[in-house]
């Protein structure tokens, strides 16, 4: 039982010290927050239109969360959001640029939805984590005697996002994050194989999160944080 | 005896080790109702039992099943009952009814793609559906080919039977996204409809839908 417990606080301590590096970089087009009336909405949205990658809609899901965290900013589900706008937000047809959009809320229906929904501002997120490097291996066994692994792997992650902010009533773009975030993660087998986990793809979430917090409510959200 | 009994043990053994081998999808799933205009026809949709019970089959690699008929019924149901005024099914071609249009959607082909075939870490789902339109006393307008493409990346999901459900229904989706802003533009329709605009007799027709 001793064992146990020490080889389960060996392993927490481990996966604790798997380190992740994130680089954040913003662009604003005003130094001020941006305006969200009450009742007004924001909306996060994944862009899935390429052929070798999309982004993760549980990325997009944790961004709506970190921005949401404080209850000072509401945001509309994607999947909601999507299921009301269909057939004009499927990969096919969602606009890629505001010129495109502008064109989509000229006609009275869509806008009229974007009206009912109170959406002021439409980020659009753009990326995915990928593993980009692996090295080692873990062989395990199983025999009559008994079983186990032995050996020792690497692998490495990369989350690369850019998240660009649409004003929904200018029809202009007021701002860009763009984070990128690295970990190294860690395989050891002697007998029992220990994994050591970067979270890459949260800790990318929070950085761009926070950061897209800051355009509407300040500082504030960051010395919250 | 002794020898038939193992026999037979072997190879319903070996018939279940090829059948925990396939992947078979029923797909299913719902649709949203589709933000649109309507257009102000009257319709009648016709899936004959090929394109309700339409399934696909890949013997090639891992064997592959998937069963689409049930649900892009539905989807054509819902598509047809967004864009059209009104409109109806049906499992046979009718003779003389009282619609304006009358809607055939067909299966062309289905094709799959799985990480282990195309070396990306996605699985692809492409349809190709024939939708013949025709008037009412069977005269055709138009043919028009219409295709639909899903994809679901291998990590989002934890087998291969969800990601195929999961792209087939991206593709269903997809198939909405052409087939609502389409429909209006495909040349022989554009046509038809603005002769109709032009026709005393169906105008007359129209303002009493």
């Amino acid at each position: 039982m001793k064992h146990l417990a020490a080889i389960t606080t060996l392993t927490l301590l481990l996966a604790l010290s798997a380190c992740t590096t994130t680089t954040v970089d913003e662009y604003r087009e005003n130094a001020t927050a941006l305006a969200l009336e009450s009742g007004e909405r924001v909306v996060v949205l994944g862009r899935r239109h390429y052929a070798d990658y999309e982004t993760e809609p549980d990325f997009i899901d944790c961004i709506g969360d970190k921005l949401k965290a404080d209850k000072e900013i509401s945001v509309l589900p994607e999947k909601e959001f999507v299921d009301l706008l269909y057939p004009w937000f499927e990969p096919r047809t969602a606009p890629l640029g505001l010129k495109r959009l502008s064109k989509m809320l000229n006609e009275p229906m869509i806008a009229q939805r974007f009206k009912e929904q109170g959406l002021h501002y439409m980020i659009w997120i753009d990326g995915s984590t990928e593993t980009t490097d692996r090295g080692g291996s873990v062989s395990c066994a199983v025999g009559p005697g008994g079983g186990g692994c032995f050996g020792f792997a690497t692998w490495e992650k990369t989350g690369t996002y850019e998240a660009i902010i649409w004003d929904l009533q200018t029809l202009k773009e007021s701002g860009r994050v763009k984070v990128e975030a690295r970990g190294s993660s860690y395989m050891v087998a002697i007998i029992l194989p220990i994994p050591i986990v970067a979270q890459v793809q949260d800790q990318a979430c929070d950085g761009i999160g926070l950061q897209l917090r800051t355009f509407f409510i300040g500082n504030r959200a960051g010395e919250a944080s | 005896m002794h020898t038939r009994n193992l026999i037979a043990c072997a190879l319903v053994l070996a018939s279940l080790l090829v059948s925990a081998c396939a992947t078979r999808v029923e797909v299913e799933g719902n649709f949203p109702p589709a933000l649109t205009h309507k257009l102000p026809l009257r319709t009648i949709v016709v899936f004959d039992e090929a394109f309700a019970s339409h399934s696909f089959e890949s013997t090639e690699g891992p064997e592959v099943s998937i069963s689409v008929g049930q649900i892009q019924v539905e989807l054509f149901t819902g598509l047809a009952d967004s864009l059209f005024q009104y409109s109806s099914t049906t499992t046979e071609m009718p003779t003389n009814p009282e619609a304006d249009l009358i809607l055939v959607p067909s299966v062309e082909d289905v094709q799959i793609s799985m990480p282990n075939e195309s070396q990306l870490k996605v699985f692809e789902v492409w349809i190709k559906y024939n939708l013949q339109v025709f008037e009412a006393t069977g005269e055709p307008v138009a043919d028009w080919i219409m295709t639909a493409y899903g994809k679901t990346p291998t990590r989002f999901l934890k087998s291969d039977t969800d990601a195929l459900q999961q792209a087939s229904m991206v593709a269903m989706r997809d198939a909405g996204a052409r087939f609502i802003p389409g429909f209006a533009r495909v040349p022989e329709i554009q046509q038809w409809l603005r002769h109709r605009q032009t026709s005393p007799a169906d105008a007359k027709d129209s303002a009493s839908l």
